[in-house]
């Protein structure tokens, strides 16, 4: 039975499968053909994606890719295929765009053909409207001008009619059809007023309904709670559904490797301890947790979750602890960093590239795993089916991305695109594993980020907590 | 004097010489079938193939109509105000300093209105996503604009038309139909998301039909000396519609966009005319017997007998358009757009249910008759006298 809640503290933020970086980055493989696939889609729905493949190798003869809701009965009927272009200068690189025409959870349908045959890949793609554009200044001034002179010259055109417009060839206007001229300008002047009013509350209504499509994420409010069981706190988390065009539920989530939802949870404002923690769903829309120890202070919450549909989301809230926190002790995949500390002397290294990352520039960033002599460890594990796990969490919070080897698309959508390639693409069954994890991801925009990574290695969990600059 | 035509006149009257009739009638005709085509091409296009760029065919045809409209308009005001045409200067408006036809003002005004609906309309799609609706601020623009230029069209052959005799007359008097028919036809498109065949028993329906209809039926009705001027507008309305229809099935399309709800193989025509002939038919019998009447009068009459004889005929045919018989390449209502889920009204033959409300709107469909009615029978007799 549940006491008092501490204390409770919750925002919200623009998201959606992760904060602020819509773009989607996947590797995988169409059959045959391993390609790095990057899809941006459109921040107004209906919109234009744009779809970036680099194949790993040259036999690739033509992509066809197809955008269709991933799941419903619009799955069933796919539009013509579009063909994406070769680029002249790197055989291996093709580009295209795509129309996505209804918000909600959709894929891309690659098709691959050379001279292996012909492969198939679906990336899944959220599809939401983040954003509405304002009307650049000199646009607005151009429109207002012809506006103007569109309703002048109506008045002045049925001035022109009413009073020359009936006359015989050659004769004038009369002083009566001047004055009836003068009259119905006045009349027309009014109705013309009366237009652009009507039109500027039809735009304005327009505007309203449009606000009412952009994207807002599953709200959730995270409490602390005393269970009679002391000194077990436990972490709460209560979902709402707030307003969208698009209907979804708060408790149909799909386990994704093996989890329903993946929560980060990363001390504030340095972001130098982080926990990456696995609520149990207890009631619909509830999800709770058995905190580990934890010091007082301000954190910030991001929980993943994958709707039944394939729509993944990243719901945001900070959290208040105000004392230390005995808790419980981390178990299962459950995990804990703090920046700069190993709890057996291996850590993470990042090899980086010599020049700094630049923002929408699709990459790979490779991390090593080695012992406190700087050799690879001989022990590398799966940590959840993967080589590793890694968030991209820039320093003003605008930016969330937890991110899998395979790239940004959570497992669950891409187990659902890709029915035939099994039930996830992770490695459960795989030995001899290498001390590396590469991760596809392009930060969404310049500035100061932290990458958390975690990897996994005879039974203890390490974390890697890196900072980068992107330009 | 600041309002008076302002150049030596020569009064000459009805001494136009018309025995050919001038290459911008011919092609103000041309430019508004093409617009008429190209509108009902594209909303095809966007039921069949769904994607489109600036550069489809039927855009080409919409902006080939403002063109040509620019041209002709352009060339007339110009000519006319720079003393090319002295002929026409002494039959123009005058307007801003310059000189010219009235109708060549009007198709300006709407050539203008087009070209700027491009810019709003490009502004929109990246605001608030692609073309979804027929209905939106810029597209009322466009269609403002695409108006105005079949309504100076009009008024151009209107006034060659209002100073011919006999065979001149006539001729003339076949094109003022024809573009009379074709403010029909766009009135109508803009009342198409509430007119299709599974709408016909609500109230809306009657609505929007009485606000797209009685004003240019009997307007151009009135304004003609024809006997059956609103007949033979209503039957080239119906012809146009229809043969839309019968034509563009015959071209194979495919969806380019999804959500795709429903396979789609050829173009997707629009739904089959309504029956306008016969409510036509009854004005054009009525409207002798009127002429002489108060013009409340006259619109009371013609509003509720078009209301009342169009009510009658697209209920009854409404039931035939739900039938077996009717889904075929002649009434075409088997045609469904590829958005169109399986469980949509159209997918399953079934009317919309009416209205909670539908007698109170079915008398504001009435009353809006009358007054639509109003303004038609106002604008045909003021149609009559245009000589400019």
């Amino acid at each position: 039975m549940m006491r008092g809640a501490l204390l409770v503290a919750w925002t919200a933020a623009c998201a959606y499968a992760h904060v602020g970086s819509p773009d989607v980055f996947l590797e995988g493989s169409a059959g045959p053909y391993p390609m790095y696939v990057t899809i941006r889609p459109p921040s107004v729905i209906p919109g234009v994606a744009e779809i970036e493949i680099r194949c790993a190798s040259p036999d690739i003869q033509a992509i066809h890719v197809t955008p269709t809701p991933l799941t419903g009965a619009a799955a069933e009927f796919a539009p013509t295929p579009d063909a994406l272009q070769r680029s002249k200068a790197d055989a291996q690189f093709f580009t295209g765009t795509l129309w996505m025409m209804a918000p909600g959870s959709w894929q891309v349908r690659i098709q691959a053909d050379g001279a292996k045959g012909a492969g198939q890949l679906s990336v899944p793609v959220p599809a939401v409207a983040t954003r509405a554009k304002p009307m650049q200044f000199a646009l607005g001034a151009t429109l207002f001008v012809m506006m103007m002179v569109l309703a002048v010259g109506l008045v002045s055109i049925v001035g022109a009619g009413v009073r020359e417009g009936q006359l015989e060839p050659g004769m004038q206007a009369t002083t009566r059809s001047k004055r009836r001229a003068r009259i119905l300008m006045g009349a027309t002047a009014a109705l013309v007023i009366l237009i652009l009013w009507s039109g500027n509350s039809w735009w304005t209504a327009e505007a309203s309904d449009f606000a009412g499509n952009l994207y807002r994420p599953l709200q959730m409010t995270a409490s602390i709670v005393n269970t009679s069981a002391a000194p077990n706190e436990r972490l709460v988390l209560t979902l709402a559904n707030p307003a969208w065009s698009v209907p979804r539920k708060i408790d149909d989530f799909l386990p994704d490797h093996g989890h329903l939802m993946h929560l980060y949870m990363i001390r504030q404002p340095d972001a130098a301890r982080v926990w990456h923690l696995h609520p149990e769903m207890t009631a619909s829309g509830v999800f709770t947790l058995a905190l580990p120890p934890i010091p007082a202070g301000q954190y910030q919450l991001y929980g993943d979750v994958v709707h039944r549909d394939g729509l993944a989301e990243t719901m945001v809230a900070n959290l208040t602890v105000p004392r230390d926190l005995a808790g419980t002790p981390l178990g299962g995949d459950d995990a804990a960093g703090v920046r700069g500390e190993s709890p057996d002397g291996a850590h993470i290294v990042w090899d980086r590239d010599p020049a700094p990352p630049k923002a929408r520039q699709a990459g790979v960033f490779k991390f090593r795993l080695v012992d406190r002599d700087g050799a690879p460890v001989q022990d590398a594990e799966l940590y959840m089916g993967m080589l590793g796990h890694a968030a991209f969490l820039k320093n003003d919070g605008t930016v969330f991305a937890h991110v899998h080897p395979s790239g940004s698309v959570p497992m669950a959508a891409l187990a659902l695109a890709n029915p035939a390639a099994g039930e996830d693409h992770s490695m459960h069954h795989m030995s001899g594993l290498p001390p590396e994890a590469d991760f596809p991801y392009g930060f969404p925009t310049p500035g100061d980020y932290r990458v958390i990574v975690q990897m996994k290695h005879g039974g203890i969990i390490e974390t890697g907590i890196f900072d980068a600059k992107v330009d | 004097m600041a309002d008076s035509i302002a150049f030596p006149v020569r009064a000459e009257p009805r001494a136009i010489s018309l025995s050919t009739i001038p290459w911008y009638l011919w092609v103000s005709v041309i430019g508004v079938t093409s617009a008429m085509i190209g509108v009902h091409w594209d909303i095809s296009w966007h039921r069949s193939i769904g994607r489109d760029t600036f550069w489809t065919p039927p855009h080409m045809a919409i902006y080939l109509c403002g063109v040509i409209a620019g041209i002709w308009s352009a060339y007339l005001i110009l000519a006319t105000t720079f003393g090319r045409l002295p002929a026409v200067r002494a039959s123009s408006v005058r307007m801003w300093g310059f000189h010219g036809p009235l109708g060549a003002f009007v198709t300006a005004w709407g050539g203008v209105a087009m070209l700027v609906s491009a810019p709003f309309d490009d502004w929109w799609h990246n605001a608030y996503g692609l073309d979804v609706k027929i209905l939106s601020p810029p597209h009322m623009v466009l269609a403002a604009g695409i108006l105005a230029i079949e309504i100076g069209a009009l008024m151009l052959v209107l006034g060659y038309m209002n100073r011919a005799q006999g065979d001149e007359r006539l001729r003339l008097s076949w094109l003022y139909l024809y573009l009379g028919s074709m403010i029909v036809v766009v009135l109508q498109i803009l009342a198409m998301e509430h007119t299709s065949h599974v709408q016909q028993h609500s109230a809306w329906f009657y609505i929007s039909v009485a606000i797209a209809v009685p004003t240019s039926l009997i307007g151009v009705a009135i304004a003609s000396d024809r006997r059956w001027s609103a007949t033979i507008v209503a039957s080239v309305y119906m012809l146009f519609t229809a043969s839309l229809i019968w034509i563009l099935p015959l071209f194979p399309a495919q969806p380019k966009l999804g959500p795709v709800l429903n396979p789609v193989s050829q173009f997707i025509p629009p739904d089959f005319p309504l029956l306008l002939i016969v409510p036509a038919i009854a004005i054009d019998l009525l409207r002798p017997r009127l002429r002489a009447s108060n013009r409340w009068l006259q619109a009371g009459v013609l509003g509720s007998v078009f209301f009342v004889v169009f009510l009658a005929v697209q209920w009854a045919f409404a039931y035939f358009l739900m039938t077996l018989a009717a889904a075929n390449a002649f009434f075409g209502t088997m045609y469904r757009d590829y958005a169109n889920p399986s469980d949509s009204y159209e997918a399953l033959s079934m009317f919309m249910p009416p209205e909670s409300n539908f007698w109170a709107l079915m008398g504001i469909a009435w009353l809006t008759a009358i007054v639509t009615s109003r303004i038609g029978v106002g604008w045909g007799e003021w149609m009559r006298t245009v000589k400019r």
